[in-house]
């Protein structure tokens, strides 16, 4: 078999296989989407009918003209976007020290910093309203944007250190004996070279983020301040008819703004460390 | 450090030898300042309820052992901690397996320019971001063993019986790891993802060349050079894994009996229903010990060899 | 790819901004966290559920926003500030309570019937005896004035509706309603002989599982707790009561009366959606579905269910559980306390029941409203009767926690009745000394 023909083959697998899990992970979402465009009498129905006979779309004009839904995507855009860049601006250096030094006690802290995302979140809620009460910062979105911070400077530390590793260190040393300070053979030499890794810890940060609740439950209150994973119970309400299509409509629109900013920032944030790069 | 120390440390550091690193704090020092502000406090306090008798009705009136006693005496944890290493070993293995084959799969189409990938990551990764409060919805009805449940009417058109996705124990395990990896794929895609673009294509180049088939490039080329991110992601998603109980709360709710009830069920239950506040903060820690504990073994099993690094 | 992330954000935002106003006059009294007028120099904080003020369901939120625009005309000087309770029952009221002990919690606040006890304990509830007289408390079902009231005879918070559980049934396949245990075995045998899966029920880990049952523990006259709060189901009498309830339904799933799926089910939703496909002729539900499945089902498909009361181990032997809601005050500030009190006499209670056909918590509000007129409110008002609140005590979350495993455990065989008793009860002495 002449090579062109394996990969000729080889497409065919890869198509193959793409397409399984395409159907895999689809499946489910296309049942939230059945669900979302079902009017309240269908809605009971469950998993009995997958296409409704009376498909709508009000549901979705009910969300999207709903005074404060945009107020509630902006907050949650604001709060992740405001944690997943404080968490990697902090976290750059220490990832980079963490790779490039070895000190006494580097694994020691590593796995220290490592056990705040090991605290369970459900316990830690009563102590941090405590602490955010005791310091005045409950019902602001600076509290909750340090904690989203917070909670991701481990994940962030933990993934750039992995893809400072990477990095070849003659590239670098290079860099030092053309006279870079440390700091600046870490902004023009390494960065550059680890920006995908650095957007995968953006984008990570931001999608945690994203789909946050504890935090914001119990540190905002005020419904002005809600960001949509706390808001979207507001679309949950009623006894008597169905709001389960609301809720799944909601969810739907909620998905978006999260896609759309995953696929701009992987795109942004790449070029842009890469186009550094190329100009550093 | 006092302030007396300090003008002494500062004279010191000129005196250094010039090829001395500077320290490493400086380094640090955002990050560390960062977690401190926002996330120390809270984390000692868990520690101090650990210690005490704390319920959500009233504070701590009394500290000792008693109560972390009594949590790991209580005569469901051998059953949930059974649950948990189920749970998390399906989901871990689940979300890194299926995690590497959708990068794989993507990097592999993207360098040959096929058509679908960004699709396939899209999908992958909207599960992801799918609202928790979703998955109780989505996932109810597909396990659903009602005669027209989802799952179980699409296996009916291949003549398959069906299947007791919940209500048997041991199935309920299987469901709430799928619904899990389902969610939690995305994350490892992320990170392999990244790290595979990352490798050099002169490695692959050369494997071809000395005849290296796909699986043996895998094997030998992959595999090794992801090393690190496959630490990271590993030790990330079995620290989420076990931290997990949304999916299968919405899910079965830890039922039935407690065939699902995961350490961190366990724990919402102690504080939520039983109002144990210290019972609760003791089970966190033991979630932290399993999860460091783990953590350890991983960096053994997959970090640096320490004769390569230096 | 950055152009179509800000077309979409400009797109919600502009749809937002929009925003069809429904009343324009309701509009401006009544925003998602205000009614009445920003300015109005007092204020009275309320958290309450989405259901009713801030529904997504256009009628039902149209109707309240008239009531609450006429309440906060009446009264210029005030404003209502509203937060929205999610519906994560365990976590909204943990964190209410946090609130209250620190506070900081709202003046006034809706709390879940089931959870009422443990504020009671904690000692943050205002009495609001000024603003009722001893003549409406006394007209309280009893299930409702012991949860309500405490041992000085303080009225705590208002329960402002009720709900309770029913056997459904399609009349094509179970003309007669079952009255006993053994009818209502016999006649979910003869469903499953006609293709169908036998009766439905709550046995799944969640709260429903625990609430639908005790109705069979009830009906024997067994006792969860003592006088003193302790927990005694395991006990004497109260024991072979709960054993010969769980055997109940044991048999129900053994001799195919009822499917083995009963333990996957944590949902009311269930079973409606098997009632609209035509799978089930009998189930135990909720009051409030019968107007769910009168939207749901083909008109001539709902004519043919009807509702009666739980069976009982016998005809006279019946119970059956009741929730809802409350609605408290924790406020120091007399005026809020007044405000509040005066919102639940003239929007909740009564009014608001009529609105939403939920459950009036006292005899003489079914006289009064129209919206009850209804056969299904006969049969609801007259199962009240033997309606049956869950105790009051701040262990009955755990003591349900415990009962939905073993309920799960009995029925998926993985244990026997007995042991799983001993287990639950283990569990619930354990917990109980720790509270």
């Amino acid at each position: 078999m002449t090579g062109r023909g394996t990969e000729r083959l080889a497409d065919l697998a890869t198509y193959v296989i793409a397409l399984v899990l395409i159907a895999l992970f689809a499946a489910p979402l296309l049942w939230l989407v059945s669900l979302a465009i079902r009017t309240p009498a269908e809605v009971f129905l469950g998993a009995a009918r997958f296409i409704p006979d009376q498909p709508t779309l009000a549901n979705f004009e009910q969300i999207l003209t709903d005074r404060t839904f945009g107020l509630y995507l902006w907050n949650g855009i604001k709060l992740c976007a405001l944690g997943a860049m404080g968490a990697l601006v902090v976290s750059v250096p220490a990832a980079y020290v963490f790779s490039r030094r070895s000190f006494r006690g580097a694994s020691a802290l590593m796995l220290g910093i490592l056990t705040v995302q090991m605290v369970s979140p459900l316990v830690l809620l009563i102590p941090l309203y405590r602490y955010m009460e005791r310091l005045g910062l409950l019902e602001t979105h600076a509290a909750a944007a340090g904690v989203y911070m917070a909670l991701g400077v481990p994940l962030s530390v933990w993934m750039l250190k992995a893809s400072f590793d990477a990095i070849p260190k003659s590239l670098e040393q290079a860099a030092a004996v053309d006279g870079c300070s440390p700091a600046g053979t870490l902004f023009f030499v390494t960065l550059p070279l680890a920006a995908p890794g650095m957007a995968s810890a953006f984008i990570l940060n931001m999608l945690m983020g994203w789909s946050q609740f504890l935090v914001p439950f119990i540190l905002l209150s005020r419904d002005q301040l809600q960001p949509i994973s706390v808001a979207i119970f507001n679309f949950a309400g009623s006894t008597s008819a169905s709001t389960t299509q609301l809720l799944a409509a909601a969810c739907v629109i909620t998905v978006l703004p999260a896609i759309a900013a995953f696929l701009a920032l992987q795109r942004l944030i790449v070029s842009a460390i890469m186009a550094g790069a190329v100009k550093g | 450090m006092t302030m007396s120390d300090t003008p002494v440390a500062a004279q010191k550091a000129p005196r250094r030898p010039k090829r001395a690193r500077p320290a490493a704090w400086p380094w640090l020092a955002p990050a560390l300042l960062m977690l401190g502000a926002f996330y120390l406090v809270p984390i000692l306090d868990v520690l101090r309820l650990a210690f005490g008798d704390a319920t959500l009705l009233r504070s701590v009136e009394s500290y000792g052992l008693e109560g972390i006693q009594q949590t790991l005496s209580s005569p469901a944890l051998p059953g949930v901690l059974w649950v948990t290493v189920v749970f998390t070993a399906a989901s871990v293995i689940g979300i890194l397996a299926t995690g590497m084959l959708v990068a794989l799969t993507v990097v592999r189409g993207e360098m040959r320019g096929l058509w679908g990938m960004s699709a396939l990551r899209t999908v992958v990764l909207t599960a992801w971001v799918v609202p928790g409060i979703a998955n109780g919805l989505i996932w109810q009805m597909l396990f659903s063993e009602a005669p027209f449940g989802a799952l179980n009417s699409t296996l009916a058109v291949f003549g398959i019986a069906p299947v007791r996705w919940l209500s048997d124990p041991s199935n309920a395990m299987v469901s709430a790891a799928i619904a899990n990896v389902w969610q939690g794929t995305a994350f490892a895609m992320i990170v392999f993802y990244a790290a595979r673009k990352g490798l050099s294509q002169d490695l692959y180049a050369a494997a071809a060349i000395d005849g290296a088939g796909p699986f043996a490039r895998f094997l030998f080329i992959t595999l090794p050079q992801m090393r690190a991110a496959i630490l990271v992601a590993t030790v990330l998603v079995t620290i989420q894994t076990l931290n997990t109980f949304d999916v299968i709360l919405a899910l079965t709710g830890g039922g039935p009996g407690r065939a699902t009830e995961v350490l961190s069920l366990f724990t919402f239950n102690t504080v939520f229903y039983n109002f144990d506040l210290s019972g609760g903060s003791a089970l966190a820690l033991i979630l932290v010990l399993i999860a460091l504990l783990l953590t350890v073994v991983y960096i053994r099993l997959l970090g640096d060899r320490p004769d390569q690094d230096k | 790819m950055t152009h179509r992330f800000l077309r979409i954000l400009g797109a919600v935002g502009a749809a937002c901004a929009v925003g069809i106003p429904s009343s324009l006059a309701a509009q401006d009294l009544i925003t998602r966290d205000r009614v009445g007028l920003p300015d109005a120099p007092n204020t009275m904080t309320f958290r309450l559920t989405a259901y009713d003020l801030y529904s997504s369901d256009d009628a039902t939120r149209t109707a309240f926003e008239e009531l609450f625009a006429e309440f906060i005309e009446a009264r210029p000087d005030w404003k209502i500030e509203t937060q929205i309770a999610t519906d994560n029952i365990g976590q909204e009221q943990a964190r209410l309570l946090e609130q209250a002990r620190a506070g900081r919690g709202p003046d006034c606040a809706m709390i879940d019937s089931s959870q009422l006890a443990l504020f009671k304990s904690a000692d943050v509830l205002t009495p609001m005896n000024a603003h009722w007289s001893e003549a409406e408390i006394d007209d309280l079902f009893p299930f409702v004035r012991e949860a309500v009231t405490n041992e000085d005879g303080d009225l705590l918070a208002w329960w402002w509706f009720t709900d309770l559980r029913v056997l459904y049934r399609d009349t094509r396949l179970v003309p007669d309603a079952p009255q006993t245990w053994e009818e209502l075995q016999a006649a979910s045998l003869a469903t499953v002989d006609a293709g169908k899966e036998g009766v439905l029920f709550n046995g799944g880990r969640w709260e429903g599982t625990t609430f639908d049952w005790l109705a069979h523990f009830w009906a024997q006259g067994g006792q969860l707790v003592d006088d003193e709060g302790r927990p005694v189901f395991a006990e004497g009498e109260n024991r072979e009561k709960f054993l010969t309830a769980i055997n109940f339904y044991k048999d129900l799933v053994d001799s195919g009366a009822a499917p083995p799926r009963v333990t996957s089910i944590v949902n009311y939703d269930d079973f409606n959606a098997a009632a609209a496909a035509g799978t089930t002729g009998l189930f135990i539900g909720g009051n409030w579905q019968y107007g769910q499945l009168r939207g749901t089902l083909p008109v001539e498909d709902f004519a043919a269910w009807e509702v009666s009361a739980i069976p009982g181990p016998s005809v006279d032997a019946r119970a059956t559980g009741t929730g809802g809601w409350t609605i408290a005050a924790m406020s120091d500030d007399e005026d809020a306390v007044r405000i509040c009190a005066e919102m639940i006499r003239e929007i909740y209670s009564g009014q608001s029941n009529a609105i939403q056909g939920l459950l009036p918590t006292s005899a003489a509000q079914y006289e009064r409203f129209d919206a009850f007129d209804g056969p299904e409110y006969d049969v609801f008002a007259q199962a009240l009767v033997d309606g049956q609140a869950r105790p009051g005590v701040p262990i009955y979350p755990e003591i349900s926690n415990n009962i939905q495993i073993l309920i799960g455990d009995v029925l998926s065989g993985a244990a026997t009745p007995e042991e799983a008793l001993d287990a639950a009860n283990a569990a619930v002495q354990a917990a109980y000394e720790r509270l």
